[in-house]
């Protein structure tokens, strides 16, 4: 639905260049919602209104629908007939909600119909047709300032609806909301998407709302995509930071002699109980040190990393158990007798020294165990 | 003056002032609107960038800014015939009025577009909107309450410039303060008109505060306490207020046409300036003119370019307010070819002191005032050297200065504008001052004037002037016979005491 190809982005100023994109090729399928993570500055904000052409990419292309805009290139800044036209085709959804302060809810509703130049009754109707599927239905003659930021951005959301478009882009919509309202804003897009069978382009930074919402992502560092694809199948790739990012798991060995595996759920498996039945088939004392487990559409997805007594040749088979109900297993960590006297004094000091010490011991046990 | 005598120059002057702030802050609000989104659009990262068009439309509107009023007024003259076919009267006020605001709005109206959120516009370009929806739908509507104050403030400066316009006959409020206060000292018209000024200032910054409150309290500023009823009772004063706004403002430029409207060809208009040449036709317009079947336009000006050029263009038929030594000196200067037609009046200088009661007490060491213009300090030079005061150069002409002093006798000088010299009088010694100024300031130039101007022969006699060619209208004529009639000669010598000295006859080479 959305395709760019080697999209490029230079901005130049008096003295230097900065590429906030850097040959970004992004595919989107009709009908999923995709988020694109990043820190910021990676480059986000500029792929995103590189997709309408808010901003004009240096290179590259961009196609949504199966018209490429970047052909529809009008004189130079200004944007011409045929791309304004595309662009009354696609929704956004913006941060600070960009509300006109001077406009009711329902003029903010109605203004892109009357840019697609649609008469007054129909415009009123439509705008309160859709004003009741977000159940602002009420507040359809207040001004903006006088609702909270989830209306706001409810209503920011009917906007970016009112054309009917088969693509939304969302730019950073829920980073200015508090949790509460970030979660029902979410629902509503995702319920949106269902109802109106729409394809979803989100930027943020915020790893939940990817948990929450999305189908696919994207990590970007740099002006570049360094990892894409569907949630359960950036899971199954070893190693994914996303992944890690996502379903963030801690923990490191509490004795010597142990085994720490890495076990990734990437919905496939049933909701079967597959640790409690390793612990009844091989009879193991199985500790939990960490977990990041998510329901989404009725499958588990996410990671655990759990501890097994021994050293790695007494696990074999019991992490080929876990193989075989179809999990991802990574040994992240194996401390055998003579090494545990350190291990245990370096883990002790990880965990009284806070959170990073604890990441930065939990990272160097994964370089050891990758061998 | 009493208040019966104040009340209709009060009015007049509202209605002039109206008149000419209403439609120039019309055309000030259709020029700079455009100009100042015009500024937002052209600058770097606007939709519209171009760096030649931004930085030659932000001259424009800089050059425009920095020209003091004054020198708009004046330089635009030409423009103003051009444009309203005269350059004196309110409805000639207005082409400069309108010039001077429309780079002031311009750039209120850039500042109050600037304010308003690039994300707005980012949002309505995301709809598929192009520039002029961008403008229409957002920027203009967004920045409307910074809109309504930036016009807000243009009228108020622009009623401070008209108050200027006295200058090119074109009345108003300020004007008559000028004319009336500061002239002729009568301090209970500049009360009045000062006051006058106040109340339509306030009242003007009081309207235009309502409405950007009912602006931004529409907007829900006020929170979401407020209200309904509350909200709604604003919204219905508001409404009161622009609707009687709409219907008073439209009817008084209507009414104020009508007025100037119908004016009859066989009028003779003259310019002059208020004290005494007005006031003497006044006189004629009042007690003779009808029985000789003369109808008078009498148009005040306190500037002394003006009549003359209005003169040579014939947007007047004749002035008088000037004496042959000035008329020659403009004719050769500014190419025109104004005649004397007929001497009506001289205003002798005269040497006035609060210390001294006669000129032998003046000596060495006393500061005189003297006026500044090159005529009157020409002349007050000569009175000071034929009373033995100071010595002259050989060959000091008509406009000598203080350079064309040979011997001071120790004497020191003050220049000051001819209307200001008597109110200065309390700080020097002694001081030289036009009669009518000094009758104004209260002195009687029969019995205070330690020296005086001799009437006879004298060059500065002010006479009636027309453009060469019309001295043989019969108007003309019927009213230089008027000018020259002993009720004049009476009506010159009861009123001014002195101060002004009937001198008739032909104007001599």
């Amino acid at each position: 639905m959305i395709t760019t190809t080697d999209l490029t982005k230079v901005y130049r100023t008096r003295d230097r260049e900065v590429t906030a994109l850097d040959g970004v090729d992004l595919h989107v399928r009709e009908g999923e919602v995709f988020g694109v993570v990043g820190q910021s500055g990676a480059g986000k904000s500029s792929l995103i209104r590189c997709v309408n052409l808010l901003e004009r990419p240096t290179s590259g292309t961009v196609t949504v629908d199966g018209q490429e805009l970047t052909a529809l290139a009008g004189n130079g800044k200004r944007a011409g007939r045929e791309l304004r036209a595309a662009r009354g085709r696609i929704g956004m959804v913006f941060q600070h909600f960009n509300l006109l302060s001077s406009r009711t809810v329902l003029g903010n509703v109605e203004l892109p119909l009357e840019i697609l130049g649609h008469s007054g009754q129909e415009r009123t109707r439509k705008a309160h047709e859709l004003l009741d599927l977000v159940g602002l239905a009420d507040q359809a003659k207040a001004h903006p300032a006088q609702l909270s930021g989830g209306q706001k951005q409810r209503v920011g959301i009917t906007r970016a609806l009112a054309g009917d478009p088969k693509v939304l882009l969302s730019d950073e919509a829920t980073s200015a909301l508090d949790p509460e309202t970030t979660r029902s804003v979410l629902q509503l897009l995702r319920d949106l998407k269902e109802q109106l069978g729409l394809t979803v382009l989100l930027i943020t930074h915020e790893m939940d709302v990817v948990k929450a919402v999305c189908d696919s992502a994207a990590l970007m560092k740099n002006g570049r995509i360094t990892e894409s694809g569907t949630v359960p199948e950036l899971l199954a790739t070893p190693g994914s930071e996303l992944a890690r990012e996502l379903f963030p798991v801690g923990g490191v060995p509490s004795a010597p002699d142990r085994t720490v595996v890495d076990v990734t759920f990437h919905g496939e498996t049933t909701t079967e109980p597959v640790i409690s039945k390793l612990a009844r088939t091989y009879e193991v004392d199985i500790s939990i040190l960490g977990a990041a487990m998510d329901t989404v559409a009725g499958r588990q997805v996410g990671r655990m990393r759990i501890e097994l007594p021994g050293g790695f040749e007494d696990n074999v088979v019991p992490i080929g158990f876990l193989r075989e109900q179809g999990l991802t297993v990574d040994v992240a960590a194996v401390t055998d007798v003579t090494q545990n006297a350190k291990d245990a004094r370096d883990a002790k000091g990880g965990q009284n020294g806070g959170n990073t010490d604890a990441v930065g011991s939990t990272a160097g046990l994964v370089g050891e165990g990758a061998k | 003056m009493t208040w019966s005598e104040i009340q209709p120059l009060l009015f007049q002057g509202f209605w002039d002032t109206l008149y000419m702030v209403g439609w120039s802050a019309l055309i000030a609000l259709i020029g700079g609107l455009p100009l100042g989104v015009l500024l937002v659009l052209t600058d770097k990262g606007g939709m519209l960038q171009n760096a030649p068009v931004n930085k030659v439309v932000g001259a424009v509107v800089n050059v425009g800014r920095s020209l003091p009023f004054i020198i708009l007024l004046i330089a635009l003259i030409p423009f103003t015939r051009l444009v309203v076919g005269q350059s004196v009267g309110s409805t000639a006020a207005i082409v400069p009025l309108a010039i001077g605001a429309i780079p002031f709005f311009a750039r209120l109206v850039e500042t109050a577009v600037r304010e308003v959120d690039r994300g707005l516009v980012e949002a309505v370009q995301a709809m598929g909107g192009g520039t002029p929806t961008v403008v229409f739908k957002a920027l203009l509507p967004q920045a409307l309450p910074s809109l309504v104050a930036g016009l807000t403030t243009t009228v108020i400066v622009l009623i401070g410039y008209s108050a200027m316009a006295g200058t090119v006959g074109g009345g108003g409020l300020g004007s008559v303060a000028v004319q009336y206060g500061y002239q002729r000292f009568e301090t209970s018209v500049m009360i009045a008109t000062v006051v006058a000024l106040i109340v339509i200032v306030t009242a003007v910054q009081l309207v235009g505060d309502a409405v950007v409150r009912l602006l931004a309290a529409r907007r829900g500023g006020a929170g979401g306490d407020g209200g309904a009823g509350r909200r709604l009772a604003r919204l219905g004063r508001g409404r009161t207020v622009a609707v009687a706004a709409a219907v008073v403002v439209p009817l008084a430029l209507i009414g104020y046409g009508i007025n100037q409207g119908g004016e009859d060809k066989q009028t003779l208009k003259v310019a002059a300036s208020p004290t005494p040449h007005a006031e003497i036709l006044e006189y004629v317009e009042k007690h003779l003119a009808a029985k000789e079947g003369l109808d008078l336009d009498i148009r005040k000006f306190n500037d002394y370019v003006v009549p003359n050029t209005a003169t040579e263009s014939g947007e007047v038929d004749a002035n008088f307010f000037q004496h042959k030594p000035y008329l020659d000196d403009f004719n050769k200067k500014q190419h025109t070819h104004i005649r004397p037609v007929v001497n009506v009046e001289l205003e002798p200088l005269g040497l006035y002191s609060r210390k001294e009661k006669s000129v032998k007490g003046i000596g060495p060491g006393d500061t005189l005032a003297v006026p500044n213009d090159s005529t009157n300090e020409g002349r007050s030079l000569h009175l000071l050297a034929e009373h033995g005061l100071i010595e002259l150069k050989p060959g000091a002409g008509q406009e000598a200065t203080l350079g064309d002093i040979a011997d001071d006798k120790g004497l020191k000088f003050k220049e000051l504008e001819a209307a200001a010299v008597p109110r200065a009088l309390d700080d020097v010694d002694a001081a030289v001052i036009n009669g009518n100024y000094a009758v104004d300031a209260g002195l009687n130039p029969a019995k205070d004037a330690l020296v005086a101007e001799q009437a006879e022969g004298n060059p500065y006699a002010n006479f009636l002037a027309v453009k060469d060619g019309n001295q043989d209208d019969p108007r003309i004529k019927k009213l230089a016979k008027l000018l020259n009639s002993k009720q004049v000669k009476k009506f010159i010598e009861d009123k001014y005491q002195g101060a002004i000295e009937p001198v008739f006859g032909n104007v001599g080479s």
